[in-house]
């Protein structure tokens, strides 16, 4: 009893860094980490589409692009945004293009994803390896990265797209529908 | 009690010493292609689990990430290398150990308090518990007893 602000003061000293921990440490989440990639040159890859025809992420070179990771599997996350996807594909038309990227997918469950909700006009690239997720740093399906006309990588969203995050970001690219 | 809590402190620090010289100054085998890439593999974060490493997730990613650093370290790149190429992508959170001090300073700034409360709760308890036992009769009073009890005798 002698020193009763010693123990008043374990309260804080001990209470808080705690909470700060917990808080900082255990709310971590993958989809508030800032990619590395935002910056920095696209990684460059190539591959087969859906279609069966090969693509070089280099004919994208000259207008701003949009890459878009997705599974079939990815439900609801995928099926959400595929509608901002057509949406945003036929808005902004020629100004922006689109290339898709399959994770850990198979062509035929791809395809029947489609058949259900709905073609696409842009093309999917199988990336049977995983490769292009790992260059990408991709955690899951849904992510898409925003390209500028340079090549270069500068937004990433986790997640399923919103109509919002598409007109925010394709605006930082000077596009507008 | 009080008397051993010294020595056995001391024993406790040489054999802590001990045990670390003896890991630092082992012979280190140089470890296999495999043991190294399982080795990297463990330091890596499964990127679509919660908390398991590559090495322990059965996901295609972290199955494409370990075909990836067999393949870099049959290629010669350095298990630093490899490990640099996927936080390059991934960013920091790729790796289950940190690399910042700070992480390491908190964990041991929390033992030390831990041991500074201790010390403290023991020495108090120690303070206010030691004085009570004191003996009920004094050296006179037990002469006294003794005497009169030879008398008896006697």
């Amino acid at each position: 009893m002698r020193v009763p602000w010693l123990r008043l003061l374990i309260v804080p000293l001990v209470v808080l860094p705690l909470a700060w921990l917990l808080f900082t440490g255990l709310g971590r989440d993958p989809r508030l980490i800032p990619s590395p990639l935002i910056g920095k040159p696209m990684p460059a890859f190539v591959g087969t589409t859906l279609e069966g025809d090969r693509f070089s992420s280099a004919d994208l070179a000259g207008k701003p692009a949009i890459v878009n990771f997705w599974a079939s599997y990815c439900i609801p996350s995928c099926v959400d945004e595929h509608p901002v996807l057509l949406d945003l594909a036929e808005r902004y038309g020629e100004g922006v293009q689109l290339v898709g990227v399959l994770v850990n997918d198979t062509p035929d469950g791809a395809r029947g994803f489609l058949a259900r909700y709905g073609q696409v006009s842009w093309p999917t690239v199988l990336n049977t390896d995983g490769g292009i997720s790992i260059d990408y740093g991709v955690t899951g399906p849904p992510e898409t990265f925003f390209v500028d006309a340079r090549g270069v990588v500068v937004a990433r969203h986790v997640g399923p797209l919103t109509a919002a995050v598409v007109a925010r970001e394709l605006a930082a690219l000077g596009l507008t529908p | 009690m009080r008397r051993w809590a010294l020595p056995i402190a001391v024993a406790a620090l040489l054999a802590l010493a001990a045990l670390v010289l003896v890991e630092l100054l082992r012979p280190a085998a140089a470890p296999t292609p495999a043991e190294q890439a399982q080795q990297v593999a463990g330091d890596l974060r499964c990127p679509d689990c919660q908390a398991l490493s590559v090495a322990e997730s059965q996901t295609a990613a972290a199955a494409a990430i370990r075909r990836q650093i067999v393949e870099q370290l049959a290629a010669g790149s350095t298990p630093e290398q490899v490990r640099a190429y996927f936080v390059a992508r991934y960013g920091e959170w790729i790796l289950l150990v940190p690399t910042s001090p700070f992480a390491w300073w908190i964990p041991a700034a929390a033992v030390l308090l831990g041991i500074g409360g201790l010390a403290w709760w023991w020495r108090r308890g120690r303070a206010t518990v030691a004085p009570v036992m004191q003996p009920v009769a004094g050296r006179a009073v037990r002469e006294q007893i003794r005497d009169e009890v030879e008398q008896l005798d006697a």
